[in-house]
């Protein structure tokens, strides 16, 4: 398989693992160095915000406590595109853009939930490519009631 | 037992003081005169000073009650609130919700005004308006505006009122030590939900709840000193929460929080809940702020901001985030609870869903699980609507038999 196709499904089964909130499926496409990062930057303070930042290990406690939470439990469906793809030796860039959308349990009526650029460093020097980092960089700040599961 | 629907609307078996009636949360007649009644008279904050560090920096800011309003800061470093509403044909000056605009001019027909709330210019005056009109005729409306409690800016939208110190009275002196730092603001976020107001309000002003986060079951509810924390009662529906030392190791992948507060013990969280809608959250490493904006009967604007101290290292603020986003950021553990719980509430008492009454009814000594805080707000919610909560609507319910705990 091309390299490029490699990192784009690395994307997209990544979106396709926390639909399904498959966590240990996600966590088996990162890097034992992996950090995930949400951040927004918010018009109203004119500053940089970070809304979320762990390594692999707090993510997993994230993904471990959570279910011992109220959460709601409206299915999240990401939908990605991978914009940009950047080789530099044993890493890439990968720019996509991401909307989540929600659907509602009861009814199933489906909503735009939150838009947002996926910005990930690939790791490219072991067998199959895997997540170094994510920082999702959020366009929507407002997020109704609001979700556990990151984006 | 299960009930008939007899039962179900009779008054509940409780003081009338230990109840309300849920239309409160509903009803739109209702909703209108509170604007009028509690929001309009009272001081709310609007943004902290941090966001407008520099002169002619500003802030717009939506008034509960509706009203657009310009928070600036002028030459002289005073922070005043002008309506957002062009005094010409009534358009909006300020667009973005902050920025620095020495001139702020309106982009219909380009009038300018001053940090001051002076018309400074108005596009070909004399040609237009002869000697009939000038710009000395078309200032801004403003609006009271003081800053204090931690550097909050504050306004008031009754030329009348007292002042914000008389309206906040006692209320905040339990934080008042906490506060002589410079702090910043490094969070804002607003959640819009489907219910009333109040319903957020009586969140902040209840720790029963606690049972609805794991995260607080786990660090505070069940370790020593939580039951002895004590509700307060002060002047104008404002009330506070005693402090007690959380136990953030007691939670996986938690641990002690490293960075503290100034002066405040380690783990220590002070609460103060200010009449209509407002709450200060001191918890260990980060204050919180609640602004609730109404926006109808059964919607509200949850304005959320995290502030640390202005002197931190980059190391301690990014602590203080991390700490904030744990349990209170947009994806944080107890936020999300919280706010799908008055969704909930929400969604159950919305108009014909036969939701009647709500319990305020547990007395525990004002210790942490008494429902002490909610019936003082309602206390203050009726004697300002002139309306009983738990009768509202004067259906001839007998007048409470004690007053308020």
């Amino acid at each position: 398989m091309e390299q490029r196709q490699q990192i784009e499904e690395l994307v997209y089964r990544s979106c396709l693992a926390l639909d399904d909130r498959d966590f240990k499926g996600f966590l088996a496409l990162c890097d034992p160095g992996f950090r995930y990062k949400v951040s927004a930057y918010s018009p109203e303070i004119r500053k940089e915000m970070v809304w979320l930042d762990h390594d692999r290990a707090g993510m997993e406690t994230l993904f471990t406590q959570l279910p011992r939470h109220n959460s709601d439990h409206s299915p999240l469906t990401r939908h990605a595109t991978v914009y940009t793809v950047t080789i530099d030796g044993p890493q890439a860039e990968v720019v996509s853009a991401l909307q989540v959308f929600r659907t509602s349990l009861d009814g199933g009526a489906t909503e735009l939930y939150g838009v947002a650029r996926l910005i990930d460093t690939v790791k490219l020097d072991g067998g199959s490519p895997k997540l170094a980092s994510r920082v999702v960089r959020m366009e929507t700040r407002q997020l109704g009631f609001g979700t556990h599961i990151p984006f | 037992m299960a009930k008939s629907a007899a039962d179900w609307n009779a008054a509940p078996k409780f003081p009338a003081t230990h109840y309300v009636d849920s239309r409160i949360y509903t009803d739109r007649s209702i909703f209108d005169e509170e604007m009028e009644k509690l929001f309009k008279p009272s001081w709310i904050i609007g943004c902290h000073e941090s966001e407008i560090p520099n002169a002619f920096d500003y802030r717009l800011f939506t008034h509960p009650s509706g009203v657009p309003l310009i928070l600036v800061r002028g030459d002289d470093m005073k922070v005043r609130s002008f309506y957002n509403i062009c005094p010409h044909r009534g358009n909006t000056i300020l667009y973005d919700p902050a920025g620095n605009a020495k001139r702020m001019t309106c982009i219909f027909h380009q009038w300018s005004f001053d940090a001051r709330g002076n018309c400074i210019d108005i596009s070909r005056a004399e040609q237009g308006y002869q000697d009939r009109f000038c710009k000395e005729d078309a200032g801004l409306r403003e609006v009271k505006a003081e800053t204090g409690f931690g550097g909050f800016v504050w306004v008031n939208l009754d030329d009348a009122s007292g002042s914000l110190k008389e309206f906040i009275g006692p209320a905040m002196d339990i934080l008042a030590p906490y506060m002589v730092e410079p702090m910043e603001v490094f969070h804002y976020n607003r959640a819009i939900v489907d219910t009333n107001y109040k319903l957020w309000h009586d969140t902040n002003s209840e720790f029963y709840h606690d049972f609805v986060h794991y995260f607080n079951r786990i660090t505070g509810m069940m370790q020593p000193g939580y039951y002895d924390r004590k509700y307060t009662a002060f002047p104008n529906g404002h009330a506070t929460v005693g402090s007690m030392q959380i136990q953030y190791d007691k939670y996986e992948g938690s641990k002690e929080r490293a960075v503290g507060w100034p002066g405040l013990a380690p783990g220590g969280w002070y609460m103060v809940d200010l009449f209509p809608g407002m709450t200060y959250n001191l918890r260990t490493s980060v204050l919180r702020i609640d602004t609730a904006i109404p926006l109808g009967p059964t919607k509200v604007a949850i304005e959320f901001r995290g502030l640390g101290l202005k002197s931190d290292t980059p190391q301690q603020r990014a602590q203080r985030i991390f700490d904030h986003n744990t349990i209170w950021g947009p994806f944080g553990r107890n936020l999300h609870e919280d706010l799908l719980a008055v969704h909930g509430q929400g969604r159950a008492m919305r108009e014909r869903t036969g939701s009647r009454w709500v319990i305020q009814g547990r007395e525990e000594n004002s210790t942490i699980h008494d429902e002490v805080g909610m019936r003082h707000f309602y206390a203050e919610w009726s004697r300002r609507m002139a309306r009983p909560a738990y009768d509202p609507f004067r259906e001839n319910r007998p007048e409470p038999a004690r007053a308020a705990a």
